[in-house]
């Protein structure tokens, strides 16, 4: 857990990074680091200087040999450079004990060993990271200064490949960086993650542990309070700025694909092509009738429009389109999606069909019996809203079954404009039921079965005496002189107990 | 006599008192001291040192250091915080509520930081709560500035669907998650009791209602129910908190099994609510009972008396018109109320429950029907019985002077029936309807009409 180091040893080791520089690059930092090395550039390039320099004093590879002329903070800097817990990963031995040398040298020949503070003074392989940190961050400057340092372990970028893998490409860092987008940048970065780990784990305990501390406030600190949601946000944030793309893809059908990185304009298709698309689409619905083939071309339809930014009637009149389709075939998961869609688009005054939609929505939420949702609704609706006949038809079917008024909803359910009837077949079995058992408490001993068919909707007296069979035992319909008769006082129970069935609460794919 | 931020902080700390704590980091001043968090701010730099001197040092309090840290962490974010309020009250160039709700942000999560290490204590816990009222207020304040609530943001490339529907609203819900860390803070505390955490949940709870309330995403709400469910073992009982946390918990909970049509459950929190509500706690009882009288309507078919909503004139006239439509039976008249009532129920969320009340009115309008009908015959001197067969006819006719039909509309016969049926499942009535004959046959010895005396 991210928040389990202590504030104040955060704060600590900020400060420590301050002065030490932080000790791991992996690409979404580098930025930060920059403008921290910008900031001490001068103390870096101090000891950065005397690099070409040849060493022309010889202590010695791996102990520098106790001459008494060495003070003694020399020699304690020259330890903590070989403590295995001051290493860097990345910068080999030689290069430390190079970078080692000159500074003690340049010290020597100038005759300021007494003058530096070596207590405070960065290690060799620190400054050597900060000059790559500097160097990549200024192409400038590594063209000269930092050549000799990038050049200098190009020998044996193999061995240390694994765990750099970024230098071991041709093409300079910062390019590499520049190159990928922010959502590439994104994939990566639990991979660099990772390998920071792996690395860790050549290193002692002590300097694992700080590093991983460090890294554990860095990350939530980015993002603090925000989590998850807003650190992930960053990237596709950085690249909104760069605005929408245009397409130049002139294929009219494309699959859908669910997009994992930028959208590329070869592959999306410009408004103009939309429309054609839209138009061929609509064809072969009526040709063929494949849903599977048509859901999957406007949905790559509308993933086109999005990543455009197109929002104008036409992409209005593509979710409608879509809904209706949907509705059809009673695909509810994808009709809801474009609802929902569709109801902040109506909002901005595009024009469409807003009273159509605001019905089926009404209806739909009878379905799902969503009673908040369908609160919101209502909410939605304006006076001119209901004045509709599609809206008020909608809002008379939700009224007539809060108050079980069957009779009024099955009248309604036979004379439903629009699509609206797609809608209520799902929920039309459930009233139903609901209204046998109503009707088998309050009738009583029994009713002709004309009447169950005319009060609930049935086309005709077999498909109504079906109904009732599926749902109860063949003994509570009875023949008497050629009419067929429910005998209410057994069936009550039966359909109380199918009606608690199928009211149970419906939980739909997709649904807000 | 106001005291200043840092010596409430002092005070509260040698008192062990997490009330006056957290007066400290109340960033409203009092009337008695209007410039209290102008005077914390220039008196400090925002300087580490010196805030920790200022602090500690000069008040000679004694903590550990860890906890001396935390406190520096927090006042320091506060500090800055109190600066962005400065500045907008002064009217400063670039001042916003999205900056001060950024910096309070960054105080609340110094304050969480504290305790997720643990080294703030539990009786801490009211700075949390200011901490976490005021994040609330101001994050609504900052959504509230945002220039165009008009253009709806584009969602970003990686969805499908053109609009993101959530952005007037970001930083409430970015205010929505910090909370629910506090919450899992408190809930997640392994401390023996008497200094756990524990105590805090249900007002952190409240507190995310109250968001997921004012975000229209009740359905969250049902997560922090669940998981206080599941750790109840280990939680105190409700009495055992303070009646400020549970009487707006209790209300909470009763709104949500209200929005969810579970009425009985909601009257059984609501009730609670309403028993343990502080008796001058005006506007809470207005907002109880706003949910508690339509439950009732619903659960026991009674209506609200003059004498308890007399109190509340608003209350009165939201209910009272319909209240006297479902006493008269009067469906016309109820129908009217509803629809000149229909936008404050809607904005209230009560409009589909009160809507049933219709099938009280039409049960009282039948029930007049029933008391019309008089008498049978008495036979060998026992008390004379109301007449119990009643034509559907008769029921048809009531049905054209409650509804205000005029004599030419047809009353359909078998809606009345459908009416009728409805009233007989739903237990307002007793009795069956004999389609053959047209006729209803009621139950005798006044249960015809089940608590109407009739």
């Amino acid at each position: 857990m991210s928040s389990g180091i202590p504030p104040w040893r955060v704060t600590a080791s900020a400060t420590a990074t301050a002065t030490h520089y932080p000790t791991h690059a992996t690409p979404a930092f580098i930025p930060v680091q920059a403008r921290r090395s910008f900031a001490q550039n001068a103390q870096v390039s101090t000891p950065a200087a005397p690099v070409s320099n040849p060493a022309p004093s010889q202590p010695s590879d791996s102990q520098p040999r106790k001459k008494v002329d060495w003070p003694l903070p020399v020699r304690m800097y020259v330890q903590r450079c070989f403590a295995s817990e001051n290493q860097i990963s990345g910068v080999s031995r030689e290069e430390m004990e190079t970078k080692l040398k000159a500074v003690i040298t340049e010290a020597a020949d100038a005759d300021r060993l007494s003058e530096v503070d070596w207590d405070h003074l960065p290690l060799p392989q620190v400054m050597i990271q900060n000059e790559r940190i500097k160097s990549l961050t200024n192409p400038a400057v590594s063209a000269w200064g930092g050549a000799s340092i990038m050049a200098s372990p190009s020998n044996k970028r193999k061995s240390i490949e694994a765990s750099l893998p970024r230098e071991t490409d041709t093409s300079p860092p910062w390019r590499q960086t520049n190159h990928r987008n922010a959502f590439e940048d994104r994939v990566t970065y639990p991979k660099a993650d990772k390998r920071q780990k792996i690395d860790m784990k050549n290193l002692s305990k002590s300097k694992t542990n700080l590093e991983m501390r460090k890294k554990r406030f860095e990350d939530p600190r980015a993002g603090y309070g925000s989590s998850p949601a807003s650190s992930r946000g960053d990237s596709p944030a950085a690249d909104a700025h760069r605005g929408p793309i245009v397409g130049r893809c002139q294929n009219l059908e494309k699959n859908y694909f669910r997009l994992t990185s930028a959208p590329n304009p070869d592959t999306v298709r410009p408004l103009a092509v939309l429309e054609k698309t839209l138009d061929l689409l609509k064809k072969k619905w009526r040709k063929d009738n494949n849903y599977g083939y048509i859901c999957d071309q406007f949905k790559s339809l509308r993933q086109d429009l999005t990543v455009q930014h197109i929002r104008n009637e036409f992409t209005v009149s593509v979710y409608e389109i879509h809904a209706r389709i949907a509705l059809e075939k009673g695909d509810l998961g994808e009709y809801n999606q474009c609802q929902t869609q569709l109801r902040a688009l109506y909002r901005q005054q595009l024009g469409g069909h807003p009273t159509e939609f605001k019905a089926y929505r009404i209806l739909y939420f009878i379905h799902t019996r969503n009673w908040t949702a369908m609160n919101d609704a209502l909410a939605d609706l304006t006076a001119a809203d209901k004045r509709d006949p599609a809206v008020k038809h909608a809002l008379d079917v939700r009224s007539a079954l809060a108050l079980g008024n069957y009779h009024r909803f099955f009248q309604l359910y036979l004379d439903t404009p629009n699509m609206g009837a797609y809608l209520m077949d799902m929920f039309v079995d459930r009233e139903r039921l609901s209204a046998l058992a109503a009707i088998c408490k309050a009738y009583k001993p029994d009713v002709k079965i004309r009447f169950i068919t005319e009060e609930l909707g049935f086309e005709s007296d077999e498909q109504a005496a079906r109904f009732i069979l599926d749902h109860t035992s063949a003994d509570l319909l009875q023949e008497q002189g050629g009419l067929v008769k429910l005998l209410t006082g057994k069936a009550g129970q039966l359909f109380e107990v199918a009606r608690a069935e199928a009211h149970r609460v419906v939980d739909i794919k997709g649904q807000i | 006599m106001a005291a200043s931020i840092y010596e409430d902080f002092k005070q509260g700390h040698s008192l062990g008192s997490g009330d006056r704590l957290a007066a400290s980091l109340t960033p409203i001043a009092p009337a008695e001291y209007p410039d209290r968090l102008r005077a914390f701010y220039h008196s400090g730099s925002g300087d580490v040192p010196d805030l920790h001197r200022t602090l500690f040092r000069n008040h000679k309090l004694k903590l550990p250091k860890q906890e001396q840290a935390a406190w520096v962490d927090i006042y320091t974010a506060y500090w800055k915080a109190a600066g962005e309020l400065v500045k907008l009250d002064d009217g400063t160039e670039g001042a916003s509520w999205s900056k001060v709700f950024d910096a309070w942000k960054a105080t609340a999560n110094a304050l969480i930081r504290g305790y997720s290490t643990s080294s703030l204590q539990a009786w801490t816990l009211p700075c949390l709560y200011v901490i976490g009222k005021y994040l609330r207020l101001f994050a609504m304040r900052a959504d509230a500035e945002q220039p165009s609530q008009e253009s709806i943001g584009f969602n970003d490339d990686l969805q499908d669907d053109v609009v993101a529907d959530f952005e007037k609203s970001a930083k409430l819900e970015e205010a929505a998650r910090i909370m629910n860390r506090m919450f899992t803070l408190c809930l997640s505390d392994r401390a023996p009791i008497e200094d756990s955490r524990k105590w805090g949940i249900y007002s952190t709870t409240n507190l995310l209602f109250k968001t997921y309330f004012k975000l229209n995403s009740v359905g969250l709400s049902k997560n922090l129910l669940r998981a206080l469910n599941a750790s109840s073992a280990d939680t105190p009982e409700l009495e055992a908190f303070p009646k400020s946390h549970i009487v707006p918990f209790e209300y909470y909970v009763g709104v949500i099994h209200f929005l969810d049509e579970k009425y009985a459950e909601a009257e059984q929190h609501l009730t609670y609510a309403w028993k343990m509500c502080h008796r001058d706690a005006f506007k809470n009882k207005e907002l109880i009972l706003t949910y508690l009288v339509p439950c009732h309507i619903v659960t026991t078919h009674t209506l609200p008396s003059k004498g308890l909503l007399a109190p509340f004139p608003r209350l009165e006239k939201l209910f009272r018109p319909l209240c006297d439509c479902i006493r008269k039976g009067d469906l016309v008249g109820f129908d009217a109320a509803m629809s000149a009532g229909e936008e404050e129920f809607v904005k209230r969320r009560i409009y589909l429950p009160l809507e049933r009340g219709r099938d009280i009115a039409l049960r009282n309008l039948f029930r007049r029907v029933f008391i019309a009908g008089g008498f049978d015959e008495s036979k060998n001197g026992q008390p004379p019985i109301r007449r119990t067969r009643v034509p559907v006819a008769e029921f048809g006719a009531a049905m054209r002077i409650g509804t205000h039909a005029d004599t030419k509309s047809r009353i359909d016969m078998d809606e009345i029936e459908c009416l009728l049926s409805n009233l007989i499942y739903k237990g307002l009535m007793k009795g069956y309807i004999s389609r053959e004959r047209s006729m209803v046959v009621l139950s005798k010895g006044g249960t015809a009409f089940p608590g109407t005396g009739v």
